[in-house]
C-alpha cells in the first residue's frame, strides 16, 4: 500500500470507529498511530507523534480561550441575564404575529454575544421560551423548533467555542474569526425572524399562536415593563458585549484577556445580583474543567491525526488530484458541504471540524480563498447537525433539559427542521458573497 | 446525549480512594483554572491602568494549559465526558446488553493503549528535561522549569489509564454477572 492509500484507510477507519462509539479522541490517536506506524514501518517514530502531540498541542495561549469562555457562558447562564434578554424581546415583539417566536430568536442572538456554545443557548431557551411560547397558543413543534433552530446562534455569532476550534486548527487568528462571524450571525437571526413571519402568515397549522388575545390581557410581567426596566434589564449584558467584542475589535486585549475579562465581568454581575453561591461558583469551576479537559484532548488527538495525515501527505496530494481535474471553487464546495452535511447527523461538530477541514485547507489556500471566510462557511455547514436527526445535539439537549414525556424527539427535529433548511440558504449565501463574512475584518 | 446504561457499581475501598484521587486531580485543574483567570485578569489591569504588566503570563499560560487538560482528563472520562458519538453504541446497549458490555470494554481498553503509547513515548522526555534541566521561557524575563508539567502529563495519563481499565472491568464484571435490571 502506498502512504495515500494507508491515510485514505485510516480516514475510513477513523470514521467507522467513531460510528461504532469508540471515543472519538482514542479513534483519532490510535488509527493515527497505526498509521504512521505502517507507513513508516517504525513503531517509535509512531509513538514519539503521539507523545509529542500530547506534549506540544495545547502548550500556547490561545489554548486558554476554550475554558475562559466557557466559564464565561456557564456563568452568564446561572446569573439569569438569558430570563433577562427574553423578557426584553417578548416586550418588544410580543404584538407581531409569531411574536413570541421572533422574541426567542432575538433573544438568542443577544445572548449568543455574550455565550460561546450552542448547547448553553438550548438548554437556557428551552427552559424560559417553550412553557411561554405554549402558554400563548404555540403549538409544540413550532415552540421547540425556534429553540433548536435559534440555538445555533450561540455559536456563530461571537464569542464561539466552535470559531476557536476552526481557529486553532487553521492557525488564523481568533479575533479575526470572531469578527467575520457577526454579519452572518446576524443575517441568520433575521433570516429566521422572517421566516417566523412568514409561516406565522402561510403556515399558521405549523406556528399556532391563535392565543395572541390572551396576551393583550396584561397578564405577563414582560407586558408591563417600562422602558426604564428595559434599560435596567439590558445595561448588563451591553456592558459585557462592550467588555468581549469591543475590547477584542478596539485591539485593547487579546481574545484570550477578554475571555478572561469577560468571565470576571459575568461573575461581578452574578454576585452583585447573588445569583451565585460559592458552591454554584465551584460547579462552574469544575464543569469548565470537563469542558475543557475534552475539547482540548479532542484537539490534542486531532493535531495526532493531521499530523498522520502529513506522513500520508494527504491534504497535498488532495489538491493536486483537484487541481488536474481543474475542479474549481464551485466542485470543492459541492464535495465539502454535503461531506459535512452526512457527517453532522452524527459526529458533533468540535470533531467534525477537527476532522474533515484539515483535509481541505490546502485546497482552499491554493484556490487563493480567504480561510477566515472558509471558517465561518465550516462552522455554519457544521452547525446544521445540531439539528437533523439522528443525533442533532441541540435538539436532544432541549428534550433532556424540557424533561416533558407529551414532548418526542421526532417533534423537535420535525420542528428544527424549517430552520435548518433556512441556515442552509444562509450558507449557500455566505458562499456566494465572502464580503458578508469578511466586510468586518 | 442517551443515558448511559452503566454496570452494577463494586464499591470498593481501593475503588473509592482511586475516585477521590482522581476527583483530588481534577479539584487542583480546577483551581488552577481560576488561577489563570485572575493572573490575565491582574495582567490586563496592571498594563491598561498601573501600566504594570506582569512579566511571563503568556509563558504561564502556556504550561498551565497541558497540565490543566491532564490533571482533568480522568475526571472528564469518569464522568462519561469524553467526546463520543453514541447512537448505535446507545442502541447496541439497549437491544443486546451483552453484547454492549464487550464493545463498551474493548473501547475502554483501547484507551487505556492509547494513554500507555503517551506514557511510554513521554518517559524519555522527563528524564532529559530533569536531568538537563530544561526551562520554558526567555532568561532574564520568566523562566520555568519543564520537568513539572512533563510530570504532570505523565501523572494524568497514568491515573486515565488506570481509569479506563477500571471501566473496562466493570463493564467484563457486568457481562459476566449478567445484566442487571433496569
Amino acid at each position: 500500500m502506498t502512504p495515500f492509500e494507508i491515510g485514505i484507510a485510516s480516514v475510513i477507519l477513523i470514521v467507522v470507529m467513531i460510528y461504532a462509539g469508540l471515543y472519538i479522541p482514542v479513534a483519532l490517536g490510535l488509527v493515527s498511530f497505526l498509521g504512521v506506524w505502517i507507513i513508516r514501518d517504525n513503531i517509535e517514530i509512531a509513538i514519539n507523534m503521539l507523545a509529542l502531540a500530547a506534549a506540544d498541542t495545547v502548550s500556547h495561549q490561545v489554548f486558554a480561550t476554550v475554558p475562559l469562555f466557557a466559564m464565561m457562558g456557564l456563568i452568564v447562564s446561572k446569573a439569569g441575564l438569558g430570563n433577562d434578554v427574553y423578557k426584553v424581546a417578548n416586550f418588544v415583539f410580543y404584538k407581531v404575529r409569531g411574536g413570541l417566536g421572533i422574541a426567542t430568536v432575538a433573544a438568542n442572538a443577544v445572548f449568543a454575544a455574550i455565550t460561546g456554545s450552542s448547547i448553553a443557548s438550548a438548554s437556557v431557551f428551552a427552559r424560559v421560551s417553550v412553557p411561554e411560547m405554549r402558554k400563548f397558543g404555540y403549538t409544540t413543534r413550532f415552540s421547540v423548533g425556534v429553540v433548536a433552530g435559534s440555538s445555533v446562534l450561540g455559536m456563530i455569532i461571537p464569542p464561539s467555542a466552535m470559531l476557536i476550534i476552526y481557529a486553532i486548527t487553521a492557525d488564523q487568528s481568533v479575533g479575526q474569526l470572531f469578527l467575520a462571524g457577526i454579519i452572518p450571525g446576524v443575517l441568520l437571526a433575521v433570516a429566521f425572524a422572517l421566516a417566523i413571519v412568514l409561516m406565522a402568515r402561510f403556515w399558521p397549522s405549523f406556528v399556532g399562536g391563535h392565543g395572541i388575545v390572551e396576551i393583550k390581557e396584561g397578564t405577563e410581567d414582560w407586558q408591563n415593563l417600562s422602558w426604564r426596566d428595559v434599560a435596567t434589564l439590558m445595561a448588563p449584558i451591553v456592558f459585557l458585549v462592550l467588555v468581549v467584542l469591543g475590547g477584542i475589535y478596539g485591539g485593547i486585549v487579546t481574545p484570550v484577556e477578554a475571555g478572561a475579562a469577560g468571565s470576571l465581568v459575568a461573575l461581578l454581575i452574578a454576585i452583585f445580583r447573588r445569583a451565585i453561591s460559592w458552591q454554584g461558583f465551584w460547579d462552574c469551576l469544575v464543569e469548565t474543567g470537563h469542558i475543557t479537559a475534552s475539547i482540548l484532548f479532542l484537539i490534542v488527538a486531532a493535531s495526532m491525526y493531521s499530523r498522520m495525515l502529513g506522513f500520508a501527505g494527504l491534504p497535498t496530494l488532495f489538491q493536486a488530484w483537484l487541481d488536474d481535474q481543474g475542479y474549481g471553487i464551485v466542485a470543492l464546495m459541492m464535495i465539502y458541504i454535503p461531506m459535512l452535511l452526512l457527517l453532522g447527523t452524527i459526529i458533533d461538530t468540535a470533531s467534525m471540524i477537527l476532522i474533515v477541514a484539515p483535509l481541505f485547507l490546502p485546497a482552499i489556500e491554493a484556490l487563493g480563498l480567504d480561510l477566515v471566510w472558509f471558517g465561518i462557511v465550516t462552522v455554519i455547514a457544521a452547525e446544521i447537525g445540531l439539528l437533523t436527526p439522528p443525533l442533532g445535539i441541540s435538539c436532544f439537549v432541549i428534550k433532556s433539559t424540557l424533561n416533558d414525556p407529551t414532548i418526542k424527539l421526532s417533534d423537535i427535529f420535525a420542528g428544527a427542521f424549517p430552520f435548518a433548511i433556512i441556515m442552509f440558504l444562509v450558507l449557500l449565501a455566505i458562499i456566494e458573497w465572502p464580503q458578508l463574512s469578511l466586510a468586518l475584518i | 446525549m442517551t443515558d448511559r446504561i452503566e454496570p452494577a457499581p463494586h464499591a470498593s475501598g481501593a475503588g473509592l480512594f482511586f475516585d477521590r484521587l482522581v476527583q483530588f486531580l481534577n479539584g487542583i485543574g480546577t483551581i488552577w483554572i481560576l488561577a489563570i483567570l485572575i493572573l490575565i485578569n491582574a495582567d490586563v489591569f496592571g498594563r491598561n491602568v498601573l501600566h504594570a504588566p506582569i512579566n511571563g503570563v503568556i509563558e504561564m499560560i502556556e504550561i498551565s494549559m497541558i497540565a490543566i487538560v491532564f490533571l482533568q482528563l480522568a475526571d472528564a472520562t469518569r464522568v462519561g465526558r469524553l467526546t463520543r458519538s453514541d447512537g448505535f453504541f446507545g442502541l447496541i446497549q439497549r437491544k443486546w446488553p451483552k453484547l454492549g458490555f464487550v464493545m463498551g470494554s474493548v473501547f475502554d481498553l483501547l484507551g487505556a493503549l492509547m494513554m500507555f503509547f503517551i506514557l511510554y513515548g513521554t518517559w524519555p522526555s522527563l528524564i532529559e528535561a530533569w536531568t538537563l534541566n530544561d526551562y520554558i521561557g526567555n532568561e532574564g524575563v520568566f523562566t520555568a522549569p519543564k520537568w513539572p508539567m512533563i510530570f504532570i502529563l505523565i501523572l494524568g495519563s497514568f491515573i486515565t489509564l488506570l481509569l479506563f481499565v477500571k471501566l473496562a472491568v466493570a463493564q467484563i464484571r457486568a457481562f459476566k454477572e449478567g445484566v442487571p435490571q433496569q
